[in-house]
């Protein structure tokens, strides 16, 4: 198996605080890694950091030049800004055009391609505020196709997009999964990203915990990254990690 | 017929009329085009301290009995680098730090201006534009610069889309951010600098804002939102310059209010987002 991206003890800092600290792993091509945890632990500046938008006050990330997609988080994308379906999946081209280019018949075809791949394909002339979130998501990937990249990043996927949405958009992932396009998706489900993914990232600020669900998700590290609440639902059990204060006792089971 | 048809001539026979004319066509096309940008990314505060900063530098162009134009270019320049680097710094909030650039540079323009004794007039040409006063040269330096900064945002058209839809797309697709981000602010400036003898610095966040603003009610693709804009900023000039022909107001105001009364036709009558079609259907 090929490591396709190593990230190695990444610290990065916003705004005076260190958002991330000394956070490595490695990814193998084709594996689908679930990176969780709670509000404002860094998921989306690891992501950030991953794509060169932010700079690392220390460590490095290496990618060996592959094609990195990135599924914006649909709250940060303007929905009124003037473009179509068709015209957010052509941005991805724009890599492969080269400057003082224009829209080839190729890259037409591409986009038409991918639009078909995520089920989009009779809405490229919507503009993109007329979707629902589990359209507008399929969209957005459907532009990391066009990019043909090998590496998808994508930032919480499955908020505010209803079950059989979410439901479509994991079978893209499996059918990218079977290409073996490497897949990094934060969420903040627990229990999906148990079921769903080859290994979890639990992240808060550090690197909490990094293996396969079994190993990365016990009692003591999800205490360690939610420190308040987390729902955990394993075999024949139900468990709440609560606050210490709850009832006195960490990570004690509730039925 | 013939009665209107000599009313759309008329002004035709005088020279300084025509020439007004033209570079206002060319400058409302500009503007138009430059203020699609000013308008998706928020930036009318920042065209209007732009603008309004200019001043030093046509006021020290007017002290040395130079063309305002250099002046006012290099001042220009200046001012939306300097905004544009200390918006990065991240010390003073972005819009606190263009609010203070704004009012000390415009102050400097006045003061300067101030040590000649008869500056009203030619204040108030800076001011509200002094388009029946564009000379033959004033027309081809217009025509020239305005052609190389609309062939600028055609070729860099698909960059600057996307660091302004998605500027984390663009990292990934490893554009050069900071130099994309420079260039649209190196754009704006130039446009202003290109625009301010037909124009005038205070109105001059009108001719970026309202066509473009008009024209996004009424287009759903950034480049049909050009077109349009292009469209409205053409007419309203045209026809606002027919105005202060007729009706003896200053120009650069007709232009603007014509612009205005467009946008307001766009916001009360565009199609599925006029306001009026919403309260059709609420009946």
């Amino acid at each position: 198996m090929a490591t396709v991206l190593r990230v190695d003890n990444l610290t990065v800092s916003y705004n005076g605080k260190h958002a991330l600290e000394k956070v490595s792993f490695d990814v193998q091509r084709g594996e689908r890694v679930a990176i969780v945890g709670p509000n404002g632990s860094g998921k989306s500046t690891l992501f950030k950091a991953l794509v060169g938008l932010l700079h690392p006050k220390t460590g490095r990330v290496q990618t060996d030049g592959a094609e990195i997609g990135y599924v914006t988080q649909r709250s940060a994308v303007d929905w009124t800004f003037p473009v179509t379906v068709h015209d957010v999946v052509m941005m991805g081209r724009i890599g492969k055009m080269g400057w003082l280019r224009w829209q080839r018949p190729l890259d037409r075809r591409i986009v038409r391609r991918c639009l078909a791949e995520v089920g989009m394909a009779g809405y490229a002339s919507q503009q993109i505020g007329e979707l629902s979130g589990g359209q507008q998501q399929r969209v957005f990937i459907a532009r990391a196709l066009a990019q043909e990249a090998t590496i998808l990043l994508m930032d919480e996927p499955f908020s505010g997009v209803d079950a059989p949405s979410q439901e479509a958009i994991m079978d893209i992932l499996d059918r990218l999964h079977d290409q073996d396009v490497t897949l990094l998706v934060s969420t903040h489900d627990l229990n999906l990203a148990a079921e769903r993914f080859d290994r979890l990232a639990l992240l808060n600020r550090q690197l909490v915990a990094y293996g396969p669900p079994g190993e990365a998700i016990t009692p003591q590290t999800l205490v360690v990254a939610y420190g308040g609440q987390a729902v955990w639902r394993g075999e024949d059990y139900a468990m709440v990690v609560g606050d210490i204060d709850c009832c006195g006792e960490e990570g004690h089971h509730h039925g | 017929m013939t009665d209107l048809l000599a009313l759309l001539i008329e002004p035709l026979r005088y020279p300084f009329m025509v020439r007004g004319l033209l570079a206002s066509v060319m400058v409302g096309t500009l503007c138009s085009v430059v203020g699609t940008y000013v308008v998706l990314r928020g930036m009318a505060f920042f065209g209007d301290a732009l603008a309004h900063a200019i001043l030093p530098g046509v006021a020290v162009a007017y002290l040395l009995d130079a063309n305002f134009f250099w002046g006012a270019l290099g001042m220009g320049l200046l001012t939306a680098v300097g905004i544009g680097y200390m918006s990065r710094q991240g010390q003073v909030k972005e819009d606190t730090a263009i609010g203070v650039i704004f009012a000390a540079s415009f102050a400097l323009g006045v003061a300067l201006l101030s040590t000649v004794q008869s500056y009203s007039v030619d204040l108030a040409h800076i001011l509200f534009g002094n388009v029946l006063g564009v000379s033959d040269a004033d027309l081809w330096l217009t025509a020239g610069l305005g052609t190389v900064l609309l062939l600028a945002i055609v070729l860099f058209y698909k960059e600057l889309l996307v660091i302004s839809f998605d500027p984390i797309l663009a990292a990934t697709l490893r554009l050069p951010l900071n130099a994309l981000h420079y260039l649209l602010l190196v754009l704006i400036a130039l446009t202003i600098v290109v625009s301010l003898q037909t124009v005038g610095v205070a109105l001059m966040v009108a001719m970026l804002v309202t066509p473009a603003a008009t024209a996004y009610l009424l287009t759903r693709r950034l480049w049909h939102m050009m077109i349009v804009g292009a469209v409205v900023g053409t007419v309203s000039s045209v026809a606002g310059l027919y105005l202060s022909f007729y009706v003896n107001v200053a120009s650069g105001s007709a232009v603007v209010l014509v612009c205005t009364g467009f946008f307001v036709l766009a916001m009360l009558f565009a199609p599925r987002r006029g306001l009026v079609w919403g309260w059709l259907r609420t009946e």
